[in-house]
């Protein structure tokens, strides 16, 4: 029985599976997947972006002498061939210079790394909320299989699947902003809060940090109150995925040899669950986590409008009204950059939890 | 059993643990400041700062670049002209100037305060003068102020402090009132480029600012904080409040929610009618209405129109008959009824009643001729003309600029030109970034426009959408109606000048190239404490925030 425990999936790399070479191997093989992933990607936002002309005719066409247009359209470089500009584009890529917005002149990199941080502060507060709900959850449901707590577990997880992210959102502002008047309708913090942050020396953007570093309680409460509301929509998006996932690993690995021995030696059944359970149960959550980084980044852009939460979402929102193509391309690579990247994390954390995965 | 109990048990642990962080999280954060402001305190912020929120958009801080309410909000306060209207007239008084003078038949003399500086301390001299107005001409961009300046051949600067205005017709006694608009802000030459625009960035960070306020932190269309321009030698002199904050929402319902919740002070522009009437009822705010010098209208497109110059089947009367049964079919008392809740009142004419020379043109020449909608008159128009029915139309109309109840205007218009059963409407609605770009580009062929006066007097109605180089931009031209405006805008006969404004009137309402439907001002809101807003705001419809302070 001793044995049968020590060879939970978790144990298996001590026992065989592969040596370091191949798991280095695997890595980089991984990791050069990323290059290709994220230039398809560039490639087609790219030229789907300019099969409806130049961003410069498309901002200042109507402002502009023909002259004028054709100086800043050879300035820009967008009379060249369109293959020329694609290089050139994927040249600059690589050099981490995305251009700059067509409307409103400001670099798009400045706007990626001010922005992009904001929201990757809210995929940060979406995913804890994801985690503290959806995990706990899921383990309630599978220890309650097929009972009225797990039924009830299961609608909650398809509820909060289905419901789009927006009326979610409304609706947690209507109770807890509107009703209750316990949290703020909007923003990611108080006005004071925010001039405050903005004109620290060096911020990271990420206000929950700037605001620790900078040492004010109250500015750190008001940041955590403006992000439970976003959070908690965000959130719940992914929650109820994880609950069904962990609930069905869960149930898989309580019914699992390992744990029938466990049991039959007295392990209690929270520890059963705790101890020799979940753990196995969760590896394949930490993949799916990482799917759900491309989802996180889709109901952003709904949350981010929402809440008035300026992030990246927000900007894509109002770029694409715009028709303000270098925005929305350095918005959609930065995207797609994130995704394969993150793939690449959970494909390296599932390597490292599970050799079985190696190649 | 027992051990589902057990699991259970943790569950619902780990459950209260997590509302009970939330509930603690929530209840030690909940503490507003004393003003109301929400959120914690924060170390060198002024406690009395003011707040105003707006779902206006700023399309650029370069007085050449905008000529819209967004970005004219900020410039008001940032930028000064030589002559500025005081509160609750319409009478030009000097503001950076210490004098006018008319100095000769074509000609009015301009003397400067002594020592004006911009706030980045350069000195403001005559030489900024010329390049500033020379600069809007160069430029003129279309979406700028340049078109106020028609009558404008030269202007010089004899010595620093002196500026002479040189006009194209003489006794033009609107200039002043020209010199105190959006065109007339004075920027400093050795900020801003002759020719081109100067981005936002570059802006603020040159610091150019002659107005009442300074800009100290830009973030564009998201938050901006002002404080008083120590330098400013203007008319309103020093700014009652020192610090105000300009907080810029994309949905008009977090702001109404905002200025509930005592997140902001002042809301200007732009809630919908049935937030207002909401807010009206709640003791701490104050939901301030204007009179109506504002008005809405739908514009035609000459060019692209149904049978407009440019399309397929161009024919200029068939055009006419398309215009003029739209104008037959529209019912303006039941959109300011349903829509406005008779906050805005039915327009019947180009400028908006209470200003000299205004008239009902179109009341008498369409629909039921009292003011009412007709279908028999618009079918009657359409079969004269020879248009085969229904009709097509494309109509643009836009939801963050002129309200959120713009997307009920114009479903019912939609609604009633349809029920004629003369006409099929396509609505589209687009940003307002977009929409001004798109609407001088010939884009869309009728679509919806607003108008606040940048000076009181009928003539701001008439030139800005009639004249040469006009605003609206929709191809119509009338060399007699040109006539008339530029002879009103000279005759120092006030009821010559009168007669001649209604002619124009009824002139250019015979051939609708623009459909006036209401007239009205938006409503500001304010909290308890806010105090410099008049109880009924003024025709002039000022917003100053150097008047404003808070208890």
């Amino acid at each position: 029985m001793t044995t049968l425990v020590q060879e939970a999936p978790g144990a298996v790399g001590r026992t065989g599976g592969a040596t370091g070479s191949g798991l280095l191997r695997y890595l980089v093989i991984r990791f050069l997947l990323i290059i290709p992933t994220v230039l398809v990607l560039v490639s087609v936002v790219f030229f789907l972006m300019h099969a409806s002309g130049d961003p410069i005719t498309t901002a200042f066409g109507d402002r502009l002498t023909p002259q004028q247009l054709h100086a800043k359209l050879h300035q820009a470089g967008y009379d060249r061939p369109l293959l020329t500009q694609y290089l050139d584009y994927l040249r600059s890529l690589g050099h981490g210079d995305f251009g700059r917005t067509a409307t409103d002149n400001q670099a798009v990199s400045r706007m990626l790394r001010t922005y992009g941080a904001a929201t990757a502060e809210l995929a940060a507060y979406a995913m804890a909320v994801a985690l503290a709900v959806g995990v706990p959850l899921g383990m309630v449901a599978a220890a309650h299989r097929d009972r009225a707590p797990d039924v009830a577990l299961r609608l909650f997880a398809i509820l909060n699947y289905a419901t789009p992210v927006f009326f979610l959102g409304l609706l947690l502002k209507l109770v807890f902003a509107v009703w209750l008047g316990w949290l703020p309708t909007s923003g990611r913090s108080g006005i004071d809060v925010q001039l405050e942050l903005e004109n620290q020396t060096s911020t990271t953007g990420i206000y929950l940090l700037d605001a620790v570093r900078s040492g004010d309680g109250s500015a750190v409460a008001d940041v955590l109150r403006h992000a439970v509301l976003p959070g908690v929509a965000l959130g719940l998006l992914v929650a109820g995925v994880l609950l069904r996932l962990v609930r069905t690993n869960l149930i898989g690995t309580l019914s699992a040899e390992y744990v029938e021995a466990a049991r039959s030696r007295g392990v209690g059944p929270f520890r059963l669950v705790t101890r020799h359970a979940t753990r196995p149960a969760l590896i394949p959550v930490v993949t799916v986590l990482g799917l759900q980084v491309a989802g996180l980044l889709g109901g952003a852009v709904l949350t981010e409008t929402t809440f008035e939460w300026k992030g990246l979402g927000f900007e894509l929102a109002h770029y694409l009204t715009v028709r303000d193509y270098a925005a929305v391309q350095g918005i959609v690579a930065l995207f797609a950059v994130v995704v394969a990247v993150t793939n690449f994390l959970v494909d390296v954390a599932a390597a490292l939890i599970d050799p079985r995965v190696r190649y | 059993m027992s051990r589902q109990l057990g699991a259970a048990r943790h569950g619902r642990a780990a459950l209260s643990l997590g509302a009970a962080a939330l509930m603690a999280l929530t209840a030690c954060t909940s503490t507003k400041n004393d003003d109301g402001s929400g959120g914690g305190g924060t170390g060198g912020t002024p406690a009395k700062a003011l707040t105003i929120g707006t779902t206006d958009q700023v399309t650029s801080l370069d007085p050449a670049g905008s000529w819209d309410a967004g970005s004219g909000t900020i410039e008001d306060e940032v930028y000064a002209t030589l002559l500025s209207p005081r509160n609750g007239s319409s009478d030009v008084k000097p503001n950076l100037a210490s004098a006018i003078r008319l100095t000769g038949p074509k000609e009015y003399t301009v003397t400067l305060k002594p020592g004006l500086t911009f706030a980045n301390g350069h000195e403001l001299t005559s030489s900024d003068v010329v390049f500033s107005f020379n600069r809007q001409l160069r430029i003129a961009d279309k979406n700028g102020p340049s078109s106020l300046l028609y009558n404008l051949a030269s202007v010089a600067a004899p010595n620093p402090g002196t500026a002479v205005f040189t006009l194209k017709s003489a006794n033009d006694t609107l200039f002043p009132q020209v010199l105190s608009t959006a065109a007339g802000y004075i920027a400093d030459e050795q900020v801003f480029p002759a020719d081109t625009i100067l981005d936002d960035t570059a802006v603020v960070a040159a610091k150019p600012w002659d107005g009442p306020y300074a800009i100290s932190t830009y973030q564009k269309n998201s938050l901006v904080s002002f404080t008083a321009n120590s330098g400013y030698k203007g008319l309103l002199g020093t700014p009652k409040t020192s610090h105000v904050q300009l907080k810029y929402y994309t949905d008009a319902s977090n702001l109404k929610l905002d200025v509930q919740q005592g997140t902001i002070d002042a809301v200007y522009r732009t809630l919908t009618v049935t937030d207002l009437q909401d807010l009206a009822t709640k003791k701490d705010l104050t939901v301030h209405t204007g009179s109506g010098n504002g008005i809405r209208f739908i514009v035609f497109n000459f060019k692209t129109q149904p049978y407009g110059s440019a399309t397929k089947q161009a024919d200029p009367a068939k055009a006419l008959a398309v215009r003029q049964a739209v104008a037959d079919s529209v019912d303006r008392a039941q959109l300011a009824d349903q829509v406005y809740k008779n906050t805005f009142q039915p327009l019947y004419g180009s400028v908006p009643d209470g200003i000299t020379g205004a008239t009902p043109a179109l009341k008498a020449l369409y629909g039921d001729k009292k003011g009412g909608p007709d279908k028999a008159a618009a079918a009657k128009a359409l079969s004269d003309a020879g248009v085969p029915t229904p009709v097509t139309l494309n109509l643009q109309y836009n939801t963050d600029h002129y309200g959120s109840s713009s997307a009920d205007e114009y479903a019912l218009i939609k609604s009633q030109l349809e029920a004629t059963g003369l006409f099929k409407v396509k609505l589209q609605s687009t940003e307002w970034a977009q929409y001004g770009k798109d609407r001088v580009a010939d884009l869309y062929p009728l679509y919806q426009l607003g108008w606040y006066a940048d000076y009181l007097d009928a003539d701001d109605y008439l030139a800005s959408f009639y004249a040469a180089n006009s605003w609206v931009n929709n191809g119509y031209s009338d060399p007699a109606v040109k006539a008339l405006i530029q002879r009103e805008e000279t005759e120092t006969d006030p009821a010559a000048r009168t007669a001649l404004i209604q002619q124009a009137q009824d002139k250019v309402a015979a051939s609708v190239p623009l459909l006036p439907l209401l007239q009205g001002s938006t409503a500001i809101v304010t909290r308890a404490g806010v105090t410099g807003v008049p109880a009924k705001l003024d025709s002039a419809y000022q917003f100053r925030w150097a008047e404003l302070g808070k208890r």
